[in-house]
């Protein structure tokens, strides 16, 4: 309201595909707008829900149905009412497109939001931004949903009863007040990593006021000992992966969303295709399977614990082949593998290789592992002078740590406590025992999403404003400056971290952008008239251009080998019965914030395809040792183990992971949640009480006992081998070069294979454009973003645990997890993943066999689905080869799908429980939904449909421009499907298939390495993978058997 | 040379056991047969009948849940997206063809030793086709819009899919039912009248008298009854072979490993009759305990049921070896996974379970004295009644459970909706038959008495001769 920034005038001829939201939310109109589409009482709802009742009841007053409320038992009447004034170039039915960023612990992902009507429905990444390019991830892409929870906290509560923000803001003035008198001395803030400059900014401010007050940083998946020993120079050494042509990477799931994000898997990937003269090769050692050891060309089990011993005997290797002994701080003084016996060869042809590529290689160790491995690695990097490495300037100044506040704490030093985000009741280091320090404060104020088990017992809890709901700025990984422009105006009117400390600072709670726009122009150096354009060319592409610090070159090392010494972490994992613990995060809910969030719980954790709950990841080795029997498929009831360490334990179901360590257990932190929404409740095992402040990431002398009892798992595929058929297709590069086209003959596709005639004739496919995909399994690691985005994209339904273990998932896209190897008993499987979607056969089996013709072929080559004519016979499902086809088994968009109590039953899935249940879904999720995709009802088959609201809109697009011309084809790749869009290694590519309309998939449906499922089925997939491609290393361990299992079967069939 | 010099062979004085035993006159057949209609209703029926409505009614509360619910209320999934569902249609399916195969084709074959048994069998076809149309009527997920299984012209002009062997079930189930329960009509009008005749009861004599259609029994009555009986043998014959036939295109046109196979229709058929005749032997052998029919339904039926069964049910092997063998010989991976998934898989257990029913049981068949012992010819028919509907179970579920990609692999297990469901069609099956024994003559009196010795007026009892002398 207060400064109303001019939009420059619309250039003609230009295209503008999105638009800031400053303006809209200045103005009043526009803000009386959206009080009246999410009133500022909803936090009266907070008590019984914001059941459909009550929300018509104070839509009422706005939508002047007067007569609603007397509408007794009709059905309630429900009018679309247009706007009075429309938001500004709205076109009603069209989405706008705004530019925003997610704030994460490594760094801020530069986004693009999808808005229809002022409600986000999609985020995607900024295609303008060179990190993200349009990619984005599995967080970025659920995030939408935590949103629109209805179970996110809407009501600012003082002791636990509701206020409202006008209390909190005079009570935080009297804090304010009180505390300034001495300084700040007593106040602390607990806030989580978030590189947000203006954050930093308000931070300074604050402490200028307070100078005593104290600011510590704690996030459980962040390692404190790294701050403080490697970037204590402010910068931090960044890898450059796409330099690289030798990576070895220890226990570094850089693919992951834990280590990595879209940029390094984008890096990787490019320097990943066959075709390059120098293919990159990936050596990891890991304790468990990650994404990166699937692609990996050499890949050592290792405990996590023993990483050190590894990154040791390395350093040693390579100290003795380059002749510099400076690389071994023990100077051989202590035996380098502590009784973990390292594959013979392993680590000496690692170093080979190592040394032979100067200069082009890069080690790295996981952020996670101690200091000392970190060390190790970096003097490994500087003694052969790889330049893949970079330095980069650190964001935030270190604060203190969570040990270090909680000992303020018990020592009093402490009276006032603001926890900004986190969560450290749940996940504070259990020997700090959180819970009871924060009791014993008199003032504790909590800013978060949710009511959780940190704001039991605070004075104040106030909701959290989702990013989507806020002004905020970040740095995206490479550096650059973000800009965070709020979609919506907070939907339970919560307070974001900068209201908070602009308010402690004395500035007024901001209305609008005024926090950032300051920070920007220090940054942007903009003044004047300057200003407006700048600050408006900064929301709209999302980013200040050029404001990434280039990268230096990697600094020198510090001598690290007394640190090394001098502390003892690198600790030995000796015995029979030794095993180390280590706390992995969890692909789905992350350190626990994802919890409540159910399309991250229902989505298959990409190694393990476990939903819905954690396990205790055991190697088979040690579950035969320890008596733990799996059935190949078909398993639901698994057993449960105690896992204790020190005087803790925990009770957790053991599950089987091929390519697991031995002695070594994983579990995934984040579940096991006692106070949070339906989805997370009875979620998981809670493993935070096993971690302490000493053993953050790994805790060795852990015990294991089987107790006898069982406990069910959600796996969404249970059957790991390919049973020898070449469904995903691979072969080494030196396979590759010598026979390009190796993948198209093999197996039952070989030369002499017969082919059968079709039986029956369709329709001619003489549409303009032809679409069809071809997936580069060579480039996809199995990330899963590309799963969350098709979910967002198409209101793909979650059905819960329950349905997951009935085998009813919905997912339209799933991808595949296979473990190859030569026998069944071999510990060290190769993994593989193959994205499984929906393939548009052209001779589609499931339409031939649809009794009602709900199924049928379009003239542009999709396998269209007519919900309206299904009637859900299943046979399509049946007769599906690829077994994509998903079905409303229950009403999963309109009944719940959380247990309900029922008399004499207990508790009971509101789906099974159908019409004896409230119809109709919270109407915040609601907002969530894609306008332009059918909401499919009970009874009826559904899948993937090459995203066709897309497709559609394109063709609208080009009919309009082609006016009364006849050029109506779409061009060449104007438009993306959902997952090809998520996909951060462009490993999934859609278009026009046709060879003269010059798309890119046109052109890579040629490429030799391409290959159809089940050819020999005659059903013409209009999706071509291409085979995958390993770079081994010929003289490693084992090099033999990398990537030849489907080449060994093709002698099979002829048997 | 004349004709009449050659002399017929003589041929081997072996005399034929007469097909009604004790020489039963034919006012016994009418009195013994209609008795059972006319009497007093016994105390053991309501006490069965007490025990299957209920059963029925449980049935029909599962079927009211799941539709009102939804499919997921069975244990189906993707991959298995049929299993109790179609094996329950397709094993009612089954049993009901014994009924059309005694009444049509061993008519056509002048089988005169049918008539004992084609009455019963016919009723229970109509009532096991019943039960088996339940099933892809609800197993739909929205059993609302089933309706579009129909080609109603529409203003959209969207027609079923002729392509799809669902839909030629439809056709095919729905001519099956018509024509059986035509047959079963047509050939129930003499005895109705019968009934009438002997009624005592104005409501008896009015509905007898209603369905009797004014049967007076005349020459000329008789003449077009038994060219439309002949005629409607001659339109079911070919409906024994092709409904399960058009059943089994569901699985054989599929591209399923385990299904797409040819030998399917004349398997199916082959294991329809073998599933049928069991039914018929379990249902009659109580009932011709009951009301001491051993006079009608002699060991002779029973004898030749058994030998029909056994015929069937080696034929039913030999496809399952074939299935075995096309397998290994036809050198498709995803075939020769499918059988051995079936016989060493997940589901090993329901596929030996078939196969020691279906394929050994019938064996001890080949001794008459088997045959004979009405004990272990119930014994025998139990399990063959089992064995089929574990037959089409692992032929649904385990092909599905286990396909093409290992991904997508998933067992499958039912819940207590769908046990209760098949439950619940027997129930109805059971219910159903009750009424029929207790309002319509359970054996064709009038078919009866055509093949009884005393229907010739040139027979001569050995005592009448006797006593025509005199």
């Amino acid at each position: 309201m207060k400064t109303i920034f001019h939009h420059p005038p619309e250039p003609e001829g230009g295209k503008k595909y999105w638009r800031s939201l400053d303006e809209l939310a200045g103005t009043p109109e526009f803000r009386t707008l959206l009080e009246r589409e999410f009133p500022q009482g909803a936090a009266e709802f907070n008590d019984d829900g914001l059941s459909r009742r009550n929300f018509l009841k104070l839509m009422g007053a706005s939508t002047a149905l007067a007569g609603l409320g007397l509408s007794g038992c009709h059905r309630p009447e429900m009018h679309l009412v247009p706007f009075t004034k429309s938001a500004e170039w709205a076109i009603p039915g069209k989405p706008l497109f705004y530019a925003t960023s997610m704030p994460g612990r490594r760094g801020a992902l530069p986004l693009i939001v999808t808005t229809h009507d002022g409600r986000p429905t999609k985020v995607d990444g900024n295609p303008m931004h060179p990190v993200t390019q349009g990619a984005s991830d599995v967080f970025a892409q659920a995030s939408i949903l935590n949103l629109y929870d209805p179970d996110r906290s809407r009501a600012f509560l003082n002791s636990g009863q509701v206020s409202d923000s006008d209390h909190f803001s005079a009570s935080l003035d009297k804090i304010a007040a009180n505390l300034a008198a001495n300084g700040g001395a007593g106040l602390a803030f607990l806030v989580e990593h978030d590189n947000s400059p203006t954050r930093e900014r308000l931070r300074g401010e604050v402490l200028k006021k307070f100078p005593n007050a104290a600011w510590c940083v704690y996030d459980p998946l962040v390692n404190d000992e790294l701050a403080r020993v490697l970037e204590a120079g402010g910068a931090r050494n960044a890898p450059r992966i796409e330099k690289a042509d030798v990576i070895l990477a220890l226990d570094c799931d850089f693919l992951g969303c834990d280590e990595g994000d879209v940029e390094t898997s984008r890096a990787f990937a490019v320097r990943r295709s066959p075709e390059q003269k120098t293919v990159n090769r990936l050596y990891v050692v890991e304790n468990r399977y990650t994404l990166t050891g699937g692609v990996a060309d050499h890949r050592l089990r290792c405990p996590a614990s023993q990483i050190g011993a590894f990154a040791l005997a390395l350093a040693r290797e390579i100290g003795r082949l380059t002749g510099n002994g400076g690389l071994d701080p023990f100077g051989g003084a202590r035996e380098p593998s502590v009784n973990t016996n390292f594959v013979a060869g392993w680590v000496e042809k690692t170093a080979q290789d190592l040394v032979a590529h100067k200069g082009r290689g890069l080690v790295m160790a996981g952020s996670r592992q101690p200091a000392a491995v970190h060390l190790l690695v970096q003097s490994i990097n500087a003694a052969l002078g790889n330049e893949a490495v970079a330095a980069m300037p650190v964001a935030t100044k270190p604060g203190i740590t969570i040990g270090e506040l909680a000992r303020n704490i018990t020592d009093k030093k402490v009276n006032t406590l603001f926890i900004l985000g986190g969560n450290p009741v749940y996940n504070a280091p259990a020997d700090l025992e959180w819970a009871a320090l924060q009791k014993s404060l008199p003032v504790v104020i909590r800013v978060g999403m949710y009511e959780d088990e940190t704001s039991a017992g605070c004075n104040w809890h106030v909701p959290a404003a989702h990013y989507l709901e806020a002004w905020h700025d970040g740095l995206a990984s490479d550096g650059s400056y973000l800009s965070g422009q709020p979609m919506i105006l907070p939907l339970f009117g919560g307070w974001s971290d900068s209201d908070i400390l602009a308010r402690l600072a004395g500035l007024p709670k901001p209305a609008g952008p005024e926090l950032i726009q300051e920070t920007f122009r220090a940054r942007a150096r903009a003044t004047g008239g300057d200003f407006a354009a700048a600050w408006n060319k900064f929301l709209h592409d999302g980013f200040l251009e050029n404001s990434a610090p280039a990268p230096k070159p990697a600094a020198g090392v510090a001598d690290g080998g007394a640190y090394i010494r001098d502390n003892a972490n690198l600790p030995t994992l000796s015995g029979e019965d030794a095993f180390e613990v280590v706390f992995i995060s969890s692909a789905s809910v992350d350190d626990g914030r994802y919890a409540n969030n159910s399309w991250l719980q229902e989505l298959p954790d990409p190694v393990t395809k476990l939903t819905w709950d954690n396990a205790a990841l055991i190697s088979p080795a040690t579950a035969r040792k320890l008596g733990i029997e799996s059935k190949s498929f078909g398993q639901k009831d698994f057993p449960v183990v105690e896992v204790s360490v020190g005087n803790s334990k925990i009770e957790i179901a053991a599950l089987i992971a091929p390519g697991h360590a031995d002695h070594s257990i994983s579990i995934p932190l984040g579940y096991g949640r006692k106070v949070t929404g339906w989805v997370g409740a009875g979620a998981g095992v809670d493993a935070y009480p096993l971690r302490t402040s000493a053993t953050p990431y790994f805790a060795v002398g852990a015990k294991v006992r089987v107790t006898g009892g069982s406990y069910p798992l959600a796996l969404t595929q249970d059957h790991h081998t390919m049973e020898g058929r070449a469904l995903v297709r691979e072969g080494t590069i030196s396979h590759y070069r010598e026979k390009p086209d190796f993948a198209k003959t093999m197996w039952m596709d070989a030369e002499n294979a017969v082919r059968n005639p079709s039986l029956y004739s369709h329709p001619p496919m003489n549409g303009l454009n032809q679409w069809g995909m071809v997936i580069d399994l060579n480039k996809c690691t199995g990330c899963n973003a590309c799963v969350v985005a098709c979910q967002a994209e198409n209101n793909i339904p979650i059905v819960g645990k329950e349905q997951v273990i009935n085998g009813r998932e919905m997912h339209w896209i799933r991808n595949d997890r296979y473990f190859a190897s030569w026998d069944s008993l071999d510990d060290d499987p190769e993994m593989v993943m193959e994205p499984m979607l929906c393939q548009h056969c052209e001779n589609a089996p499931c339409e031939t066999v649809c009794p009602v013709n709900a199924t049928v072929h379009s003239d542009e080559g999709l396998n269209v689905m007519a919900y309206n004519r299904c009637i859900g016979t299943r046979y399509c499902s049946n007769n599906c080869p690829f077994k994509v086809r998903r079905f409303n088994f229950f009403d999963y968009q309109q009944r719940p799908v959380a247990a309900q109590d029922v008399p004499f039953f207990g508790k009971v899935s509101g789906l099974k429980l159908g019409p004896l249940t409230e119809k109709g879904s919270p109407d915040t999720l609601k907002m969530q939904k894609n306008p332009n995709v059918t909401v499919r009802m009970r009874g009826i088959m559904e899948k993937c449909t090459f995203c066709v609201q897309r497709i559609e809109e394109a063709k609208i697009a080009q009919r309009v421009k082609a006016r009364d011309s006849d050029k109506v084809r779409v061009p060449a790749d104007v438009f993306q499907v959902a997952c090809q869009q998520a996909c951060p290694a462009e490993a999934i590519v859609f278009g026009d298939i046709l060879p003269d309309s010059g798309s890119k998939v046109s052109r890579l449906r040629q490429d030799p390495r391409g290959y159809t499922l089940l050819d020999y089925l005659n059903v013409n997939s209009r999706i071509t993978y291409l085979a995958k491609i390993r770079n081994p290393n010929m003289e490693m361990p084992g090099a033999d058997k990398v990537a030849t299992f489907d080449a060994a079967q093709e002698e099979k069939p002829k048997g | 040379m004349s004709a009449a010099t050659i002399e017929p062979p003589p041929g081997p004085n072996v005399e034929r056991v007469p097909l009604i035993l004790n020489e039963r006159r034919l006012s016994w057949v009418t009195d013994r047969i209609s008795g059972i209609v006319e009497d007093r209703t016994p105390f053991w029926w309501w006490v069965a009948f007490l025990v299957t409505s209920p059963i029925a009614l449980i049935g029909l509360f599962c079927i009211g849940y799941q539709i009102s619910t939804g499919v997921g209320v069975w244990g189906e999934n993707i991959p298995v997206g049929w299993a109790w569902d179609i094996t329950n249609f397709v094993f009612w399916i089954g049993i009901g063809h014994a009924g059309t195969l005694i009444s049509a084709i061993l008519f056509l074959t002048r089988q005169r030793w049918r008539t004992s048994i084609n009455r019963a069998s016919e009723a229970m076809t109509l009532f096991a086709v019943i039960c088996a149309g339940i099933f892809p009527g609800i197993h739909v997920g929205r059993f609302w819009m089933a309706w579009f299984l129909a080609p109603v012209p529409n203003q959209y002009g969207i027609w079923p899919n002729f392509r799809s062997p669902l839909l030629w079930d439809v056709f095919a189930v729905s001519t099956y039912f018509t024509v059986s329960v035509l047959f079963w009509y047509t050939g129930l009008v003499p005895d109705l009248a019968t009934l009438r005749d002997r009624a005592t009861s104005r409501v008896r004599k009015f509905f007898y008298g209603l369905f009797a259609l004014g049967w007076r029994g005349s020459n000329r009555q008789w003449r077009h009854y038994e060219m439309a009986y002949l005629l409607l043998a001659g339109l079911s014959t070919p409906l024994v072979l092709s409904v399960h036939s058009v059943v089994s295109f569901d699985f054989a046109t599929s591209v399923v490993p385990g299904w797409h196979t040819t030998i399917f229709p004349p398997y199916f058929v082959a294991g329809a009759i073998f599933g049928g005749f069991a039914m018929v032997l379990t249902i009659l052998l109580p009932a011709r305990a009951i009301y001491k029919l051993h006079d009608v339904i002699t060991p002779q039926h029973v004898d030749k049921m058994c030998k029909i069964i056994l015929l069937t049910g080696s034929i039913v092997g030999y496809a399952y070896s074939m299935e075995f063998f096309i397998a290994w010989y036809g050198g498709n991976a995803f075939e020769k996974a499918a059988f051995l998934n079936r016989a060493f898989g997940p589901y090993k257990l329901y596929y030996w379970t078939m196969i020691s029913c279906n394929v050994l049981s019938p064996q001890i068949f080949w001794f008459k004295y088997c045959r004979h012992n009405v004990f272990i010819v119930y014994f025998v028919c139990m399990c063959v009644n089992a064995g089929m509907w574990f037959e089409r179970f692992v032929i649904i579920v385990t092909s599905l459970a286990q396909d093409f990609l290992p991904s997508a692999w998933h067992v499958y297990h039912p819940t207590w909706v769908e046990i209760w469901t098949f439950v619940g069609t027997f129930g109805i099956f059971l219910s159903l038959f009750l009424i029929f024994m207790r309002y319509l003559p359970m054996i064709a009196m009038s078919e009866v008495k055509i093949v009884s010795p005393f229907a010739d007026p040139h027979h001569h009892p050995p005592g009448a001769q006797e006593e025509t002398h005199h």
